[in-house]
């Protein structure tokens, strides 16, 4: 009876000590964790809604990006948690949640965002709160007085991809030019990027329609269009609106006579309309996958980035990648984490390559100068992620104004559109 | 004064009609709806994008458009029947907005499941070969998909009225619509007749889905515009009238066509400006019936 007892006693403190070794030894690696230093970025994306695609990307690229620096040690020695948030590309939606991470969860840097307008929203948001914002899409945020010193903005001007792209037609396409725009500020900073280009290069404007977003019908324009005649057709729409365009140009057999121009086009546009984005349909990009045959970075970052997620990514998945890294190089630069106005600083003219050629962002107004890239699609020849050719990659430096000229918004300021 | 350039308003007036006659099948899918079941449904564009998307699956299984046409309305009709059958009919007789946020339920919970299902990149549909090109009538240039869409419509229009003027059926389904209690003391099962008419209504919703998916690609969210341009044209038309969807359909894909020409910024807003229009001039529509409204 007393070897049963004893037994038990022992039994029941070797018990207590098991669990009592457990509980300490998965404790420490939180107490480890709790001591580590950390800084968190949080990001927004449109993951519903009609760019779900494309926020989808940038929301990979900027995971993968965190990753590489975490797997280095973090910045500084600072483990980076990253947030994100869907902006479900709705501007109210996208304050409630960029003030719920920068309040709540006490971000320290924010990024992220598809649309021109939401982007121009969170630079608001962060000049209030003094939180640096690097914006990943299109946006006119660095222009005059939008500008503050805590938004920095990574992926192109949509005037420069007016420049780019105009600047190829008129010297390989034609002269007589019909435009399509998205009634709404891009659509309306990308036609007067082309007015402007058209005036310098003997353009003619034969004219343009503005198309509400969302349209999916668009044989109704075209009619006037057919009459028209012009050289080439150039669309400053995105999206399901773009893809709805293209499909229906080629059915009313336009391409025959005329090309089609799109300011800025997407791989899961070209992807989605098969043979439809034929060889004569051109469209620009801030980045396009091929890239990685020029440039080994873009190599690196390509298929790294198809491994792990299985498609190429998106030129807006390219801009969140560089826009995350080149936050914690200014960090590094900077030397500091908390000083967040010396971290802008050190970002003002900040040299690196990551995914094209050596870029820069421009120490004036933190506006990333890189390239613009030109696509030409190759319709029922296309095959997998196949899909387009590069035709031409315009300079960064070449189609972005003065920072004086940016500043009082010259010279598309006085480019008088179409009614 | 400038010489009207009388080619571009023909081909205008052409394209709003093709326009239209995607609004017809639509709509009139709806209207078949809401006059056998006294319910709007807003998962009504949600089951044309369904449509588009059954036709892109049979499309690249046989390689044949009109298979993929046939097809997607009848799988589409079968899943609103089963539709109709498991959730809405439990909800019939209870408070009538229940039928309303299950609907709505479904055109939020049904893209997302085509998301998870097909990815977020939407899904292409070639135009059949023998449609593909144009017409050219002197200085007309009239796309064969056009001129497909027009003749299809008017068939399955004609085809549409004859089954419920002519068949048992269909008279049936008529005489539901008018006094589903009168029907039922006649020994019928109009519970049966309620499934079968939210599957054709459907069905037509899956028909203008699939006619349209060659211009447009089939995507998830594809069904919201559809719903608000099922439910102005039924509005302008007159709710549960056919005749109403017919012509409120090719009337708003004529004003949309000649808004388009006209100020295309405002395409879209001229449908609604149209609805709001009827609703304060003749509440009930151009065809609906007093009391309806």
């Amino acid at each position: 009876m007393q070897k049963v007892r004893f037994f038990c006693k022992t039994g029941f403190v070797m018990l207590l000590v098991g669990l009592i070794s457990v509980t300490l030894l998965a404790a420490v690696p939180t107490l480890a964790t709790a001591q580590q230093k950390t800084i968190k970025y949080g990001t927004m994306h449109p993951l519903t809604g009609a760019y779900a695609v494309l926020g989808l990307d940038q929301q990979r690229a900027t995971e993968m990006a965190v990753e590489e620096w975490n797997a280095k040690g973090g910045v500084l020695g600072h483990k980076i948690i990253w947030l994100h948030r869907d902006d479900e590309l709705k501007g109210n939606v996208a304050i409630r949640r960029v003030k719920e991470l920068v309040e709540e969860e006490k971000c320290d840097f924010i990024g992220g965002t598809l649309s021109g307008s939401i982007s121009l929203a969170m630079n608001e948001f962060a000049c209030k709160t003094k939180t640096p914002y690097m914006a990943y899409c299109m946006s006119d945020m660095v222009l005059g007085a939008d500008q503050c010193e805590y938004g920095a903005a990574f992926m192109m001007l949509p005037y420069s991809a007016s420049l780019a792209v105009s600047q190829y037609a008129f010297k390989n396409v034609g002269k007589k030019w019909y435009s399509i725009t998205a009634d709404y500020r891009w659509g309306h900073s990308l036609l007067e990027g082309w007015m402007w280009q058209s005036q310098q290069m003997g353009g003619q404007f034969l004219g343009n329609v503005y198309v509400p977003l969302g349209t999916t019908d668009f044989s109704t324009y075209f009619a006037k269009i057919m009459a028209a005649k012009p050289d080439f057709i150039v669309m400053n729409n995105l999206g399901a609106d773009q893809t709805a365009a293209i499909k229906q140009a080629v059915e009313l057999g336009l391409t025959k006579n005329m090309k089609i121009i799109c300011t800025k086009t997407a791989q899961s546009t070209i992807k989605e309309l098969g043979p439809a984005y034929n060889e004569n349909v051109i469209g620009g990009m801030t980045f396009y996958y091929k890239l990685r045959d020029k440039y080994p970075g873009a190599k690196k970052f390509v298929d790294k980035f198809m491994k792990k997620y299985g498609a190429p990514p998106e030129q807006d998945g390219e801009a969140g990648y560089v826009a995350t890294n080149v936050l914690f190089m200014a960090i590094e630069k900077a030397g500091t984490v908390t000083d967040k106005k010396k971290i802008m600083k050190a970002l003002e003219g900040l040299k690196y390559q990551l995914t094209k050629g050596p870029e820069y962002v421009r120490a004036c107004d933190r506006q990333r100068v890189s390239s613009y890239v030109l696509v030409k699609g190759k319709g029922a020849k296309a095959k997998g992620w196949d899909i387009a050719d590069i035709v031409a990659e315009i300079p960064g430096d070449s189609i972005i104004m003065s920072c004086e000229d940016n500043a009082k918004k010259l010279p598309f300021i006085n480019v008088k559109l179409p009614k | 004064m400038s010489e009207i350039p009388w080619n571009v308003i023909a081909m205008q007036l052409f394209f709003g009609i093709a326009l239209g006659c995607i609004f017809v099948l639509l709509s009139s899918g709806m209207s078949i709806i809401y006059g056998l079941l006294d319910m709007v449904n807003f998962a009504h564009g949600t089951f044309a994008m369904l449509g588009a998307y059954a036709v892109f699956v049979v499309v690249s299984l046989s390689d044949n458009f009109f298979v993929g046409i046939v097809s997607a309305v009848v799988i589409v009709g079968i899943i609103g029947m089963v539709i109709e059958f498991l959730l809405l009919k439990p909800l019939y007789g209870k408070d009538p907005l229940l039928p309303l946020l299950l609907t709505f339920g479904l055109s939020v919970a049904i893209p997302d499941f085509m998301k998870i299902a097909f990815g977020l990149i939407g899904k292409p549909v070639n135009f059949p070969d023998v449609l593909s090109g144009a017409i050219t009538l002197g200085p007309l240039t009239l796309p064969g998909y056009r001129l497909f869409i027009i003749v299809f419509t008017l068939v399955a229009m004609i085809s549409l009225w004859l089954f419920l003027k002519k068949s048992d059926l269909g008279m049936i389904i008529r005489a539901s619509t008018r006094d589903s209690q009168m029907v039922q003391t006649l020994g019928i099962n109009v519970s049966r007749i309620w499934t079968v008419g939210f599957g054709m209504g459907v069905g037509l919703a899956a028909l203008a889905g699939a006619i349209a998916a060659p211009m447009m690609s089939a995507t998830p969210d594809m069904g919201v515009d559809m719903t608000m341009t099922a439910f102005v044209v039924t509005v302008v038309g007159g709710l549960g009238s056919l005749g109403g969807a017919i012509v409120g359909g090719l009337f708003i894909g004529l004003v949309v066509a000649f808004t388009a020409y006209v100020a295309g910024a405002y395409s879209s807003v001229a449908m609604y400006f149209c609805m709001a229009v009827i609703l304060l001039v003749r509440p009930r529509g151009l065809f609906g019936e007093q009391g309806r409204e």
